[in-house]
């Protein structure tokens, strides 16, 4: 990994101001891994998730000269992804033929199947149980034990008060636990 | 049996293909500030190469256009007669005239010494050949 990929945020913005095309390299570099991943989770299909994050940065550099710098380049990024990965599972639901609500509908109406899954058992419960969650609420619930972000960096990302995010990440846990359990 | 989350061991069960990240961060660079930098760069280039192209033709062009002028065009400008034309006007002079006014004329030219001889026969030949009677001919000569 390059060094110049663990600038702070701070440097990438001032970066980005004056010149650009730097700036916005040392962007790609340094989040699309975490902003896949993060994608991924939501749309389980990697194909999707590819297509998902490229829209991610095309949409950020189109929207660059818009981003204002009192709000932090990490969750105004997380915020364009999580809506891309929104735009795509609803448009999804409306042409799927079947109900996807656990992996094996995920796989079954996808090309690349389960070939980018390689899960054991514990996995293949936990998963499903996350998609058995609400949307926002397993955005909510991957934000936090996937990627340990703060409640205050979600509340900018959502859009969502920090004591909505905190009670909806609490019952996400039991809604899950249970689940495993019950499976 | 499991009963809470934390039970669950942290691994990661979703895979890539190989070289995803670096092909993918390429592609999006690419498509942003790198592609960007790519069409500066032939569009400048490009300019200037399109302005060497067209000073290049227009020069060839005016090279071709007066080369074609200087190879093609007549030294003088005749006035074109149609042969039919000049038949007529051929046989009428001809006609018009008779033999003793073409010895007369014949006599007032000043040959120059460079000039061969001609003989008569010579001269039988020509002026039958201008249909003129051979009879005439003899007479006069």
């Amino acid at each position: 990994m390059k060094l110049d990929n663990i600038r702070p945020d701070d440097n990438i913005s001032e970066l980005l101001k004056e010149d650009l095309n730097k700036g916005f390299r040392l962007l790609v570099e340094k989040y699309s891994s975490k902003l896949y991943w993060h994608i991924r989770r939501l749309v389980i299909i990697h194909e999707d998730a590819d297509d998902a994050l490229q829209n991610t940065f095309m949409n950020a550099w189109r929207s660059i000269d818009n981003f204002r710098s009192d709000s932090s380049l990490y969750t105004w990024l997380y915020s364009i992804a999580t809506n891309e990965a929104l735009t795509l599972i609803n448009k999804r639901k409306r042409n799927a033929a079947v109900s996807i609500n656990d992996l094996e509908s995920y796989f079954a109406n996808s090309q690349e199947g389960s070939t980018w899954f390689d899960g054991d058992e514990a996995q293949i419960k936990l998963q499903n149980a996350v998609l058995q969650l609400p949307e926002k609420q397993r955005i909510v619930f991957n934000l936090k034990y996937y990627n340990e972000m703060t409640y205050e960096e979600m509340s900018k990302v959502l859009k969502t008060s920090e004591g909505a995010l905190k009670a909806s990440y609490h019952y996400a846990v039991k809604k899950i636990e249970k689940t495993i359990i019950k499976d | 049996m499991m009963q809470k989350l934390n039970d669950i061991p942290d691994k990661n069960p979703f895979k890539v293909p190989d070289n995803y990240f670096e092909e993918v961060n390429r592609k999006i660079i690419s498509a942003t500030s790198g592609f960007d930098e790519e069409v500066k760069v032939v569009s400048k280039s490009g300019r200037l190469r399109t302005y060497f192209l067209i000073a290049a033709s227009v020069t060839g062009i005016i090279l071709i256009s007066y080369t074609a002028i200087k190879l093609f065009a007549p030294d003088k400008i005749t006035p074109q007669v149609s042969e039919v034309q000049y038949n007529l006007n051929r046989d009428s002079y001809l006609n018009d005239i008779d033999i003793s006014s073409l010895e007369e004329k014949a006599s007032s030219i000043v040959f120059s010494e460079e000039r061969p001889e001609v003989s008569n026969n010579d001269i039988i030949e020509y002026l039958l050949l201008e249909n003129i009677e051979l009879n005439d001919i003899y007479e006069k000569l």
